[in-house]
């Protein structure tokens, strides 16, 4: 039998066996994608129902569609401050994660030092840590060097009596700390990923004069896009939606991320059920709607393995 | 000579100036804490400042003895281990049967599945923890409908009855009916049915039947209080589930990349040999994936042992710190109440080294049992 004998030898009839483990494949996989599906289609519908309406109407459509819920939960809530917010710490923290691991996976890949080891070997220790479980030595991390600069600066009288702040209830300290808990993961990725690119490129630019940050500027940025746009997409959901660090690092509303409001709407709220409801779509809808946007690469992304939950 | 010195001058400045930034952050956000996190596990500093504010020394391990004498330790640390195990061996295998149901053109609209199943794990933990929470409390949609199908099945009961016995011309047969009917409800309305529920029918109106059927069936209608999360011996079924819900979707996409890396004569070759399905899914599939499924093991470990934020939302860690999981304890133990530093540390200290020996086992077990690259 030659080779296209075989082929068509392989393609056996359909067997009511096989036909069976279909539709229990089907039935299955039906029934996780119900549970993904449904419960965020009654959540939308819900959050245009009064709460009043919705404790004798649970499941069915709205009968008094109302966008009441939208409007005060967005009052209550200060979600213009917060989707700010939380706009600037993503796209923020984004470009810098993006920089770094950049910087540093050409470093690690193309200039030949014996610290790299160590170095990159103490990133990848970090990909294996959570950075959740470090929270309070963070929090307190962060609190006692503010502390401490301020009392060094208010002795110098460099400042005045009030509070110093840097790292804890700041903007610029979230960021840092955003950029620092993904660069494990960024640095991996970029560097393998930079290893790849032929070192004959670098060379021959070095031979024309070029220095290694010329050579990064003018090759390594433009051919890296592809690992650059992977890192940003993974990178983007994960620190929109963060919360366990955030909710240590900043206590002032003026400051804080749309995860953290809409956690304000689980307690003392949580039996208004409306504005629940619409708090809830509010906080997840920009992320949705990044997803529909950017489907394909997100899926190739993610499929890389390199997510970190 | 002196030419090619200071140009490996120049490449060592340049590699320092560009690993330096990022290493620097990196010991500020893991490094660091790391070791103070083990300073203050052996100390007994209370809060304050950390220099020159009430001295503190180092005390040695007894924050870890109390630790482990403490009943609630266990308690999370076992709940962690739970969401330890749904994840490794639900989340993964799922994964990894719709992964290769798709790659094997078993179900079709592959863009379908992805696309839905990987939902979850764009949507905020605290979104998605508050809805969970809403579905399985008392005022729920699963309660919901389980009591509009018992008020429907009582209703139909009651009507029976009242057909049965002649409504309200015959009350005292009407009476023992309904009693017979509602065992469980009758008790908690009427302190002594035979009367007071005689009472209760005969200020009804005999010719409407439909409103007396009616009131009885919202008086007395068995109902569940269906409170998932409530409830200390089960609430941790539900967490596991959304965990569960959360990420079997990303580990689907992650399969499935890699399963379409196979060579697909390698698959037809063994279908040529008369291998099965499962064969194929058993013998090549399944091996030839063992370095991306370790892989995923860890990812997937050091992701539950976070699970903070779908806990705070779901549970608070409640009742009566039943779900709490070790994350939780520690931001207990530091943020709520009179916060006890070094205990929250010592826990911080030992989620690190619970999950490292994790992973130290995932790598072991890789090694003893994989497939050959």
């Amino acid at each position: 039998m030659n080779q296209q004998d075989l082929r068509m030898h392989a393609k056996k009839p359909i067997k009511p066996g096989t036909m069976l483990g279909k539709a229990g494949a089907y039935i299955v996989m039906g029934v996780f994608a119900f549970m993904t599906i449904y419960p965020l289609v009654w959540l939308f519908l819900n959050s245009f129902k009064s709460t009043t309406e919705f404790r004798t109407n649970m499941m069915g459509l709205p009968v008094d569609w109302t966008f009441d819920n939208y409007i005060t939960s967005w009052k209550i809530g200060e979600f213009d401050k917060l989707i700010g917010n939380s706009i600037l710490y993503t796209l923020g923290s984004t470009v810098g994660i993006t920089f770094f691991s950049l910087l540093t996976g050409f470093a690690f890949a193309k200039i030949k030092s014996k610290a790299t080891g160590l170095i990159y070997g103490s990133f990848i220790i970090g990909i294996l840590l959570t950075i959740q479980s470090l929270m309070v030595p963070l929090f307190l991390e962060v609190t006692s060097i503010d502390r401490g600069i301020g009392d060094i600066l208010r002795s110098l009288g460099l400042i005045g009596p009030g509070e110093f702040r840097l790292f804890h209830n700041t903007r610029f300290g979230v960021l840092i700390i955003y950029i620092g808990s993904a660069l494990p993961v960024g640095i991996y990725m970029c560097t393998e990923f930079i290893r790849g690119i032929p070192s004959a490129i670098i060379e021959a630019a070095q031979i024309d004069g070029a220095g290694y940050f010329r050579i990064f500027r003018s090759i390594i940025v433009g051919m890296s896009r592809p690992i650059a746009m992977t890192l940003s997409i993974l990178n983007i959901p994960l620190l929109w939606n963060e919360f366990a660090l955030i909710n240590i690092l900043v206590s002032e509303t003026s400051l804080k991320s749309l995860p953290l409001g809409i956690y304000k709407f689980s307690g003392g709220l949580s039996s208004d059920y409306g504005k629940q409801f619409a708090a809830l779509v509010i906080g997840m809808l920009p992320m949705l709607l990044f997803y529909i946007a950017f489907r394909r690469q997100i899926t190739a992304g993610v499929s890389m393995g390199a997510l970190k939950e | 000579m002196n030419g090619t010195a200071t140009k490996l001058e120049k490449d060592r400045r340049a590699y320092w100036a560009m690993v330096l930034p990022s290493f620097l952050i990196y010991l500020f956000v893991f490094g660091f804490p790391i070791v103070l996190a083990i300073v203050l596990s052996l100390s007994n500093y209370s809060g304050g400042k950390m220099f020159g504010g009430t001295p503190w020394r180092i005390t040695g391990f007894q924050q870890y003895l109390r630790l482990f004498t403490d009943p609630y330790f266990w308690n999370a640390l076992k709940n962690n281990i739970y969401i330890v195990l749904i994840s490794v061996f639900g989340q993964l295998p799922l994964g990894f049967v719709f992964a290769y149901l798709i790659y094997r053109k078993t179900v079709r609209f592959e863009a379908f599945w992805q696309g839905v199943l990987y939902v979850p794990a764009m949507i905020s933990t605290i979104v998605v923890g508050i809805l969970w929470s809403i579905i399985f409390s008392p005022y729920g949609p699963i309660a919901d409908t389980a009591n509009h199908y018992y008020a429907d099945t009582y209703s139909a009961k009651i009507s029976g009855i009242v057909q049965a016995t002649g409504g309200l011309s015959n009350p005292d047969a009407l009476t023992d009916q309904i009693i017979k009917a509602s065992p469980k409800t009758i008790h908690t309305v009427f302190s002594d049915p035979a009367v007071d529920l005689k009472d209760f029918l005969l200020s009804y109106d005999p010719s409407d039947t439909a409103t007396l059927e009616k009131d009885i069936v919202n008086l007395l209608a068995p109902r569940w209080n269906a409170d998932f999360l409530s409830k200390n011996n089960i609430a941790m079924i539900p967490i596991c589930f959304v965990t569960l819900w959360m990420w079997v979707g990303t580990y689907l996409l992650i399969f499935l990349a890699n399963m379409q890396k196979i060579d697909r004569s390698i698959i037809e070759a063994a279908q040529i040999d008369g291998a099965s399905e499962t064969q194929i899914m058993g013998r090549v599939v399944l091996p030839s994936l063992s370095k991306v499924i370790a892989n995923s093991a860890i990812l997937c470990i050091s992701g539950s042992l976070s699970g903070f934020a779908l806990i705070l939302a779901m549970t608070g860690g409640g009742p009566a710190r039943v779900t709490q999981v070790l994350s939780i304890y520690m931001y207990d133990k530091a943020f709520m109440g009179a916060p006890d530093y070094p205990l929250a540390n010592a826990i911080a200290i030992m989620i690190v080294l619970f999950s490292l020996l994790l992973v130290a086992l995932m790598f072991a077990l890789e090694r003893r049992f994989g497939g050959k690259e």
